[in-house]
């Protein structure tokens, strides 16, 4: 049983995790691939926080994420400033980098990871609560981006990535559209790594690598860019074939390399043969309220 | 007081000077009609203008505020307008919604409205809505609003881009070729809106190959050959002149 509520617990935390990468390179259109490490930073903040007895629980959780947007946003700001591909490396260096220097940090709990994180609701109400809880917020997300990207700013967003020239010329600030974007879509993988952190009470700086990248990366690219269900499917496809893979008894050697190739040959795959995704999003962008359309 | 004042502006791609100690100023309810042959430097000095390239050297003036160093979003939000020569239309926006960004100020520019002030998004979305079928009305396209920008004629799209422009109620237009590949109903239409947009004091600028469009909408002309400005003056006077001509359609 343990088991399978790790299982639901993971597929909802990569459902939070593709849908807000989905938000930003999807729908905002930043090339980026870092979005891990901000899961991290939201993983490890609210670990530290409650571990020492800072603050309670959700409120570490909120302070991780709160803590990766800000982070993003430094990441962001210089790097967007100089140009938009300019992102991809900057971030690439800043996950990388990071890792690095979490394996070097005594107080974390260094290469050998993070122990004894305080865990949430399971001692009171048992693991099933956190199932809920974890999933709910997994709805809320993708419900949360739909609506973010039907509004005026999702307008914004589908205009900025058909021609940023012409965006800029009717007075609209790309690079601030981009950071925004970047930033919230970072705070919810940091409030993700909160949620990760206080269930599976064990962090290592090496799960936030770009193994971890290109899983999240394949998820949004299976599923479909751009579209409210197609992370949701991606993260459900993603989560359960490693699941089955397991059951092969392969050892922990062969079985990460096989995963990465997996993920990378899926999304090679599909960017050949289906772009779109498995779920293809519309061509043109069309907000909500369709009454005003096509009377 | 002009409304746009260009001073000194110069501008180089390694050896191919775009724009040559250029000194020219817009004044308001004037259209100025901007006449030279392939690449004497119309759009570089559009692009100038706009923020789009840096100068060399000069400056420019939007009412008498220093455009220098100023990105082109801040100066489309100083009340300067452009369309392209390529159009530059958001192709996955219908009509309407291409036109629905274009106000200065747009409903969700700040993103913190977007969370904590929807009566006030909802508000400024009715607004821009209201304009925006205003201004398709005026240019008639209201019956395809709807419709996907790639989905309608070269005409119409050359429309369109006159009219995201509007949205703006810029202080000065700049217009880069509207009428190439525009014939008929919508030529008349363009006209008129130009006309009137003058009329209501903005300053205008029309770069235009099409020497009967200049004559009918502009009040005065300026050509430019090799980035310079070699003369000004109606656009009768610049046609007659031999000179001007021989550069024109080349020897
Ligand atoms: N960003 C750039 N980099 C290098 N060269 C450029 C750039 N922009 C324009 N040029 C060159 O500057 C010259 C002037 O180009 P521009 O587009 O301003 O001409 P134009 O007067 O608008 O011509 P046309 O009537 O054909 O539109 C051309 O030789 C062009 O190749
Ligand atoms: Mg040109």
């Amino acid at each position: 049983m343990d088991y399978l509520y790790s299982i639901l617990i993971l597929i909802g935390l990569f459902i939070i995790l593709a849908s807000s990468f989905d938000l930003v390179i999807g729908h905002c259109g930043l090339i980026s691939i870092a979005h891990p490490i901000f899961y991290a930073i939201g993983a490890y903040v609210s670990a530290m926080l409650a571990k020492h007895n800072i603050m309670p629980i959700p409120l570490a959780m909120l302070s991780g994420g709160v803590v990766a947007f800000v982070a993003s946003a430094l990441v962001a700001v210089p790097a967007l400033r100089v140009s938009g591909d300019y992102l991809l490396i900057a971030s690439i260096g800043f996950q990388l980098g990071l890792i690095e220097l979490a394996k070097h940090i005594h107080e974390i709990g260094g290469a050998g990871g993070l122990t004894n994180i305080p865990s949430f609701l399971i001692r009171d109400y048992g693991r099933e609560s956190y199932v809920v809880l974890v999933l709910v917020l997994a709805g809320l997300t993708v419900l949360f981006i739909k609506w973010l990207t039907q509004g005026p700013y999702g307008r914004m967003m589908a205009a900025m990535r058909d021609d940023e020239l012409a965006f800029s010329m009717l007075g609209r600030n790309a690079i601030w559209v981009k950071v925004s974007v970047f930033g919230i879509g970072s705070g919810i993988a940091g409030i993700a790594g909160g949620l990760y952190a206080h269930y599976f009470r064990f962090l290592e700086p090496d799960q936030f690598g770009l193994l971890q990248s290109s899983a999240v990366l394949t998820m949004v690219v299976v599923g479909g860019l751009r579209t409210a269900w197609g992370p949701v499917i991606g993260a459900l496809v993603l989560q359960l074939m490693p699941q089955m893979i397991t059951f092969f008894n392969l050892p922990p050697s062969v079985l990460g390399p096989l995963q990465g190739l997996i993920f990378t040959g899926l999304v090679l795959v599909f960017m050949f043969k289906r772009p779109q995704g498995l779920l293809a999003a519309p061509v043109i962008w069309t907000g909500k309220a369709p009454e005003k359309r096509g009377a | 007081m002009a409304v746009l004042e260009i001073r000194n502006l110069c501008k180089s791609f390694g050896g191919i000077v775009v724009a040559d100690q250029i000194d020219l100023d817009l004044k308001a309810h004037g259209v100025l009609g901007l006449i030279g042959p392939n690449g004497a430097g119309k759009t570089s000095l559009f692009n100038l203008i706009c923020g789009v390239v840096p100068p060399d050297a000069g400056s420019i003036t939007l009412d008498g505020l220093s455009m220098e160093g100023q990105p082109i979003h801040e100066r489309a939000r100083l009340g300067l307008a452009r369309t392209w020569q390529t159009l530059r239309l958001f192709p996955s926006l219908s009509v309407i919604d291409n036109l629905m960004l274009g106000p200065r100020d747009y409903s969700a520019d700040r993103l913190i409205d977007v969370f904590l002030r929807p009566t006030y998004i909802a508000q400024r979305e009715r607004e821009a809505r209201q304009r925006a079928e205003y201004i398709l009305e005026r240019t008639g396209l209201i019956a395809i609003k709807d419709s996907p920008v790639m989905d309608i004629t070269y005409g119409q799209q050359k429309l369109v881009g006159v009219a995201r422009a509007l949205m703006n109620e810029a202080r000065c237009l700049l217009l880069d070729e509207p009428m190439a590949g525009v014939e008929g109903q919508t030529y008349a239409l363009i006209q008129k809106v130009v006309r009137d947009l003058a009329e209501s004091g903005v300053a205008i600028c029309v770069v235009e190959h099409n020497v009967a469009f200049i004559k009918d909408l502009c009040d005065e002309g300026v050509f430019m050959f090799a980035g310079k400005v070699l003369a000004r003056g109606s656009v009768d006077q610049l046609i007659a002149d031999p000179h001007l001509t021989e550069l024109y359609f080349g020897t």
